[in-house]
């Protein structure tokens, strides 16, 4: 099962589901927070999905790994927004964090790679690998082990918005 | 700080006797030093096998990928440094991504391998749940209705309440609770995936709204702890080899101050006139029969034992019979039908019965046809109601 594309310009309308807009320096100031939002935020968006439990774990888990990424970003001040929105089958994850140019580009670049072909072999090298996962690991295994398909959008000032969508009503086991 | 804060959210044993690592919760550290004495243990536990070594990792609900590589790592290497070494990794099919994200691992050494693992409480599964039960389990459903929209408000039922039904086979009773009682939340959870998908299309088709249809294993639910004002469980302890532990899970999930009812039967004491002789003895046979598969379907005079060994109180214990005379009797004659063919068809074969008990076992599933459908004739089925209140 390949990733589900979606068009970029004039593509499906998603419904927004829920908001979460929080100062960076809170949201940094516990890693804990990282687990609270996607937890809270996955049991907020799976109650109508046909399997709520399972849903909201999978959808938890994915969530959590991006949190975290935003988390280490560890820039002083600004704000954070957790966005969440739908279409059928696919929630839309949108997350806006303080960054600058520089980091912006190494998403960019991360988030190129993603979508390369050998984004399964190089995610299993680095499970086997030395280090622990990397930020752009961390985008990979969203992609391979959860059909995510993931960009980069412009948003307003030093600031980065990561876009990932993930169509877990139809993952299988 | 939360209380959140002070709970430990993960935990890592390791047993000796059955070389099983297990590890379960959520396990999201910042630093990987958070996870030092897990680590350890699993280190120590590779130096101790021989053989297999099984990873539990069932009710492991989150993982992060710093911790997954952390744990993964170990056990790669430990493949690499000791290749008479297996590692058998068991998941859940409920958690969702585990079986995926462990699958990897196999990829990466073929002495990993991953099984996901199925309810072993359950032996008799397959001859319940196969397609053809469903027009079976709806009638059932109807018949003890009648009498249990009556019961149930005695045990804690009421408008607004927050309920969960455990093993809710093909859904009819949440149905029937969210028109009659309209709770303001149901979850329905149930481990065969055919069951819930003819409940969902049921929901679809009637627009009904409010029930939460989930998969899952009832004696390791991923449900969170005291979410519900009441958690009913209904012909099901009675099918499990180990009921205590269901009703482990029942109590966890169950509200302080809120109550878990179980309903379940005692099948040698379904009775019938005329021909009363062959119908008990049949009845104590099917008594036997589900024995045999590790089912205790004369569990309903226990319940109040087995409420009050999970640390229930203020424990209710009612009965009533479903008879030919409550509705159609046609109904009750048809339920006993499909019995005969499940007991004295599949299970039978299965024990390996000779063809003369067999047809000796019908024929008390005939006589007990004929006296329900007998003009003069009266047939039941008793039901065992119990249930108890969660400790402040
Ligand atoms: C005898 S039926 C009762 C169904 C329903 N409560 C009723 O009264 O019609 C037992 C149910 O338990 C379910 N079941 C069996 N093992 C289970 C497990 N480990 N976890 C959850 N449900 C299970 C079966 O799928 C089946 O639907």
């Amino acid at each position: 099962m390949g990733p589900v594309h979606h068009d970029l310009a004039g593509g499906p309308a998603f419904e927004p589901m829920i908001q979460i807009d929080m100062e960076i320096k809170a949201f940094v100031s516990a890693w804990r927070h990282c687990d609270y939002v996607s937890t809270y935020m996955a049991r907020m968006i799976s109650q109508n999905r046909s399997d709520s439990v399972r849903h909201s774990s999978l959808f938890s888990s994915a969530f959590n790994e991006l949190l975290e990424v935003a988390f280490r970003t560890r820039h002083a001040d600004g704000e954070l927004a957790c966005r969440v929105s739908r279409h059928g089958a696919t929630d839309r994850i949108e997350l806006i964090f303080p960054c600058v140019p520089e980091e912006r580009r190494f998403y960019e670049e991360a988030v190129s790679q993603v979508a390369g072909i050998e984004a399964r072999e190089r995610y299993l090298n680095s499970v086997s690998g030395d280090l622990a996962p990397s930020r752009e690991i961390v985008l990979l295994e969203l992609a391979v082990d959860y059909n995510a398909t993931l960009r980069v959008e412009d948003a307003d000032g030093d600031a980065i918005k990561l876009v990932v969508d993930l169509p877990l009503e139809g993952l299988r086991n | 700080m939360s209380p959140y804060d002070l709970l430990p959210r993960f935990k890592a044993q390791y047993d000796a006797n059955n070389q099983e690592f297990s590890i379960s919760g959520v396990v999201r550290p910042q630093a990987i030093d958070e996870l030092g004495p897990s680590i350890a243990l699993l280190r120590d536990a590779i130096g101790r096998v021989r053989g297999v070594l099984y990873v539990n990792v069932r009710r492991l609900t989150q993982m992060n990928n710093a911790a997954f590589h952390a744990f993964s790592r170990i056990i790669i290497d430990a493949c690499r440094a000791r290749p008479d070494l297996k590692f058998v990794v068991i998941t859940s099919s409920v958690v969702g991504w585990t079986s995926r994200k462990f699958g990897r691992l196999s990829g990466i050494e073929p002495n990993i391998t991953v099984e996901e693992y199925d309810s072993e409480f359950y032996p008799g599964q397959g001859f319940l749940e196969e397609g053809g039960f469903v027009p079976i389990l709806r009638t059932q459903t109807k018949m003890t209705w009648r009498h249990e929209r009556a019961i149930l408000p005695r045990h804690g039922m009421r408008p607004g309440i927050v309920m969960a039904d455990i093993c809710c086979g093909i859904g009819d009773f949440a149905v029937l609770v969210q028109k009659e009682f309209q709770p303001s939340r149901i979850v329905a959870l149930d481990h065969s995936i055919s069951s819930l998908d003819y409940a969902r299309r049921v929901m679809r088709e009637f627009d009904i709204r409010g029930i939460e249809y989930t998969y899952g294993d009832a004696s390791e639910m991923l449900l969170d702890e005291a979410q519900f004002d009441l958690v009913t469980c209904r012909h099901s302890l009675q099918i499990f080899n180990r009921p205590e532990l269901i009703l482990k899970e029942l109590y966890r999930i169950c509200k302080p101050g809120g109550r878990v009812y179980i309903t379940n039967e005692k099948n040698s004491h379904c009775l019938g006139e005329p021909r009363a002789e062959s119908i008990r003895w049949t009845y104590n046979e099917v008594a036997k029969l589900f024995g045999h598969f590790e089912m205790d379907v004369e569990l309903g005079p226990k319940s109040r034992r087995y409420l009050i060994e999970a640390g229930f109180e203020d424990i209710r214990v009612e009965t009533f019979m479903v008879t030919n005379l409550d509705g159609d009797s046609q109904d009750f004659a048809d339920v006993i039908a499909a019995w005969a063919d499940v007991y004295a068809g599949e299970m039978a074969s299965k024990r390996g019965d000779c063809p003369e008990f067999v047809a000796r076992f019908r024929q008390g599933f005939q006589d007990h046809i004929f006296a329900a459908l007998h003009p003069k004739g009266y047939a039941g089925w008793p039901i065992w109601v119990a249930s108890g209140r969660r400790p402040q």
